[in-house]
């Protein structure tokens, strides 16, 4: 799985224009230009998205109403672009092929198994948790304070890494089973019930 | 080598002894322990594994999240195994991801760029590195390398050194025991036995016994039927020796009557020559006389019987001048001098001359050797020998008679040949007895006495005479001296040694 994010080694910025200097003279095209450079957040977002996949336990009542593909599903403003699709194409997580969507209502998430919220959503995120809620699909987005506002798991920038949070309050109410495996990687565990907005 | 061979029993006991327990301990030790290591060995790899399974399965969040430290914290949990050097986990592309190195070891460059998983065993830097693959959802997401040295093996191995050393050193020293033990009753029997023997043989000495045993082993059949054989040739020594006494008792008896014997003998012929012969002389000279002085006054009948008187009375002249010679040489000793034959061979032909006379005789007589013996003995066998020849050749036209010697294994044979009238081959060992003829006294002359005296003073010589015939066909006489090849002398020799030309 490409994309793992060693961002400590990412050489700084003199070092950065000297190494695209030396790419470019080399015949490679544009397009492999950005894949030999560090991934972005979005990337490594990307591959987390998946990789929860492999550590959370949906409630039967959700996956009732899933079908047979794991899917990811972008709500709202796509910040990921290509680069989900990219990463995800051809993955499986537990046997079942992995679907990307891109929906604009929570109702639409109902065959969702992870719905990350875009920041295009700040404005109304209490109604599209609300919304969200009968899907029993695990809440991710990149929001600021998303977790305290009732979301599942929070992206956090620390430093260069992309770490996450957790609140277990959203997590149980929808039925959802977070494995500790992954919980013990959580900068923040917390179980709080959802503030006000 | 030791020249196993030649040590005693009870050393060889105790060799063997130790020898067998020694190796068959080694070899069970040697067994036991090398299996015990080998599936050791493949419990530690066991072990690796497992806890690089147990690592890599906590670690996969980790590397997925890219959260080193908790991957580090993993790692560290290794440090319970104090045999564990190192261990890491690698990214996908091999980058290491975290580390865990034991306390105090030298941390620089010991993690290798591309692990590969290997067992390198040596008992110096030997060690066992274990790599497993990360999988999440069927994919590597990372490895797990493990580097285990291998004291856990060596320290097993040395005290297993130790156990086996400990248990060979014992269990040698109750060989050596058992050995020393049952070697008293197998092989101090034996030790007495050989002594026994040693002293019967050496000092001639029958008398001893080997002691016994109160066993019933082979051992104790050997020691007992010895002393059996012992008591056996103790007893045959004694009759030997009774019957030795008793021998020469009997000879001595045997000796005294043959002395009792020679002298009546001796007394015999004293007698004969004097007392038969004078009554012989009185009628050989008187019938002589009628003959001479009164024989024209007789009537030829007469005169025959007066003749016939006179034969008879010569011829028994002869006959006891024969016997009395025969007689005198049972009490003689042949005398043992070099005697050329053929000198002696001319002196009797010389002699024969009477006989000669008349007789066309084509005489062959080869060169004889010079042999030891006593030459007037001898001129009598050939004398003898001759005569008879000369006699029993009568009836012949032209005589042939052949006097030559063969050397059979370096002895000579001599003998004399005729062309005579021979005689039956059936009755040959008769021809030697005293008064035996095979002929009539009509045919030929003779008192039967003479081949008997050949045949003595030949045997006193040691040697043997027989003879070889056929009627009408001659005869021949042949016969050995017992003189051996060192005491027959070519003439020539014997003439160049005496000086004679």
């Amino acid at each position: 799985m490409h994309g793992i994010g060693d961002r400590e080694l990412r050489p700084g910025c003199g070092t950065r224009w000297l190494t695209i200097a030396a790419l470019l003279l080399s015949p490679i095209g544009i397009a492999d230009l950005r894949a030999q450079m560090t991934p972005t957040d979005y990337e490594v977002k990307a591959a987390y998205l998946y990789n929860f996949g492999g550590f959370v336990q949906w409630s039967a009542k959700a996956n009732a109403l899933k079908n047979d593909a794991f899917t990811i599903c972008v709500l709202g403003q796509d910040p990921f672009g290509a680069t989900l699709d990219t990463a995800l194409a051809g993955e499986t997580i537990a046997g079942r092929k992995v679907a990307v969507r891109r929906i604009v209502k929570p109702p639409e998430a109902a065959t969702c198994h992870i719905v990350f919220i875009s920041s295009s959503e700040n404005g109304q995120l209490k109604e599209v948790l609300a919304g969200l809620d009968e899907t029993g699909a695990l809440t991710v987005s990149d929001l600021p304070q998303f977790s305290q506002r009732g979301g599942m798991v929070q992206f956090i920038l620390e430093g260069n890494k992309v770490r996450f949070e957790v609140n277990l309050a959203p997590v149980e109410h929808a039925g959802l089973t977070l494995s500790s495996e992954l919980l013990k990687l959580a900068v923040h565990v917390k179980r709080n019930a959802p503030k006000g907005n | 080598m030791f020249r196993f061979r030649n040590h005693s029993i009870s050393q060889k006991l105790r060799w063997m002894n130790l020898l067998v327990s020694g190796a068959a301990l080694l070899l069970a030790c040697g067994a036991f322990v090398t299996y015990d290591l080998i599936s050791f060995r493949e419990r530690i790899i066991r072990n690796l594994s497992i806890q690089a399974e147990i690592v890599g399965s906590n670690s996969i969040s980790a590397l997925l999240f890219n959260d080193s430290q908790s991957a580090q914290k993993t790692l560290s949990a290794l440090n319970a195994s104090p045999y564990i050097v190192s261990a890491a986990i690698y990214t996908p592309d091999n980058k290491p991801f975290a580390a865990y190195w034991r306390a105090g070891e030298d941390k620089a460059g010991r993690l290798p760029e591309h692990p590969v998983a290997t067992i390198k065993l040596s008992f110096k830097g030997g060690e066992i590195v274990v790599l497993r693959p990360v999988l999440f959802q069927g994919k590597v997401a990372g490895m797990v390398y493990i580097q285990s040295d291998l004291q856990e093996l060596i320290s097993r191995l040395k005290r297993y050194a130790l156990l086996v050393g400990g248990v060979l050193l014992i269990s040698l020293m109750a060989a050596l025991l058992t050995s020393v033990m049952i070697g008293r009753s197998i092989a101090a029997p034996i030790v007495q036995l050989a002594d026994t023997a040693r002293i019967v043989s050496q000092e001639k000495i029958y008398s001893v016994r080997a002691p016994a045993t109160g066993n019933r082993d082979e051992l104790a059949v050997l020691i007992n039927t010895f002393n059996e054989m012992l008591t056996q040739i103790q007893a045959r020594d004694t009759a030997l020796e009774e019957a030795r006494d008793h021998l020469e008792q009997r000879v001595e008896e045997r000796t005294a009557q043959l002395n009792a014997a020679n002298q009546e003998l001796e007394a015999f012929s004293y007698s004969v020559s004097h007392d038969l012969r004078a009554p012989l002389r009185h009628i050989r000279s008187f019938s002589g006389i009628l003959q001479e002085e009164y024989g024209a006054q007789l009537d030829p009948v007469a005169q025959g019987y007066v003749q016939r008187i006179r034969t008879g009375a010569v011829h028994m002249t002869q006959l006891i001048e024969d016997l009395l010679r025969l007689s005198r040489l049972g009490r003689q000793e042949p005398a043992r001098q070099p005697t050329d034959l053929n000198s002696l061979l001319q002196a009797v032909l010389q002699e024969l001359q009477p006989e000669l006379e008349g007789r066309q005789i084509e005489w062959r007589i080869a060169e004889l050797p010079v042999v030891e013996c006593d030459s007037g003995l001898m001129k009598q066998v050939f004398a003898n020998l001759l005569s008879n020849a000369v006699k029993y050749t009568r009836r012949r036209e032209l005589t042939i008679i052949e006097v030559s010697y063969s050397m059979r294994d370096g002895a000579p044979v001599f003998f004399v040949r005729d062309n005579g009238a021979g005689f039956d081959q059936r009755y040959a060992d008769k021809l030697f007895g005293v008064f035996q003829r095979l002929h009539r006294a009509e045919e030929f002359e003779g008192t039967g006495v003479g081949l008997a005296t050949v045949q003595r003073i030949v045997q006193k010589h040691g040697g043997q005479i027989w003879a070889d015939s056929e009627v009408e066909k001659g005869a021949t006489f042949s016969f050995s001296l017992g003189v051996g090849r060192d005491t027959v002398r070519e003439k020539s020799v014997v003439a160049a040694a005496s000086g004679e030309g």
